[in-house]
């Protein structure tokens, strides 16, 4: 059986979540790029995806974090090696 | 490779006294502080839980340290004892304001919703208006809103950089089970984030012509 040498809207479809992560074989990364690249449909979902997932990850790693943590820690581990 | 305490024989080291052992856990820990406070904010959803998690993950990884393979990632280890912390001490919390369901989970939620706001048709780029207008406490409420394993895989995946590989590594479950939580758990959110979004009256007022100046 031979290798498909591209791919369809449905196959890139099922594919996306795995190509948006970078987690598809390099063939397949290959064969969905391929696709992107001359189906507008498919681009503008792929890029509305990939827009939403960075913003989600800019807004949820915004985090003021207590600038004396590393020091709590610190006299935690003190205490306990007394 | 630092030297390491062994459990079985050796007095932890002070902190601030004498050098060598100590430096060489706390070298190791102290880059990965933000984020393991991040993520144990979304895991937790209160800063005073998220402290205490983060210092007994702290604590354990202390008293395990000769445990620590060296030439493994400090970090992926680390994040395990994080998360399996979290597991032990927090887990069985009820979910907090709204409530997405497990058996309703549509693809592209998002992209399929404005598009039937005519976004897609007068905004350049359609998902960073969406999300300009979105808040970070929205967002923080839409994780909030997601059953606990969801939640946690999806928090590992957007605070660190971790492979599902290694979020399974961490979590501790085989990696297509992560799959499915991380892919299943971003449709949720999308849903969740919608919910939210048409709440605070941000969908009508992307609906309204005039704002798509991005």
């Amino acid at each position: 059986m031979h290798p498909p040498d591209r791919f369809t809207c449905e196959e890139v479809f099922s594919r996306l979540d795995d190509y948006l992560d970078r987690e598809l074989s390099v063939a397949e990364m290959q064969l969905v790029r391929e696709h992107l690249e001359t189906c507008a449909a498919c681009a503008g979902e792929y890029r509305f995806e990939a827009g939403v997932l960075d913003g989600l990850r800019e807004k949820l790693r915004r985090i003021a974090v207590p600038g004396d943590l590393m020091a709590r820690i610190a006299e935690r581990i003190a205490a306990e090696s007394k | 490779m630092a030297d390491r305490p062994s459990p079985a024989t050796t007095k932890p080291p002070t902190v601030t006294g004498t050098p060598a052992a100590p430096a060489s856990f706390e070298s190791l820990l102290e880059p990965l502080l933000d984020s393991a406070f991040g993520t144990a904010l979304r895991f937790t959803r209160n800063r005073a839980d998220a402290e205490d998690l983060v210092q007994e993950a702290a604590l354990l990884a202390y008293r395990g340290f000769g445990s620590f393979e060296p030439g493994s990632s400090f970090r992926a280890w680390f994040f395990r004892i994080l998360t399996n912390a979290y597991f032990t001490k927090y887990r069985k919390r009820k979910r907090e304001g709204i409530q997405v369901e497990l058996d309703d989970a549509p693809d592209i939620h998002l992209y399929l919703r404005t598009a039937e706001l005519g976004l897609h048709d007068r905004a350049e780029d359609p998902a960073s208006l969406l999300m300009s207008k979105v808040a970070t406490e929205h967002v923080e409420a839409a994780i909030a809103a997601l059953p606990d394993e969801y939640r946690v895989a999806a928090t590992l995946y957007f605070m660190q950089d971790f492979s599902y590989q290694e979020i399974a590594d961490v979590v501790g479950v085989p990696v297509g089970t992560i799959r499915s939580r991380i892919h299943r758990g971003r449709r949720l959110l999308q849903k969740a984030l919608w919910t939210i979004a048409e709440e605070r009256g941000i969908v009508s007022a992307l609906g309204a012509r005039g704002d798509e100046g991005d």
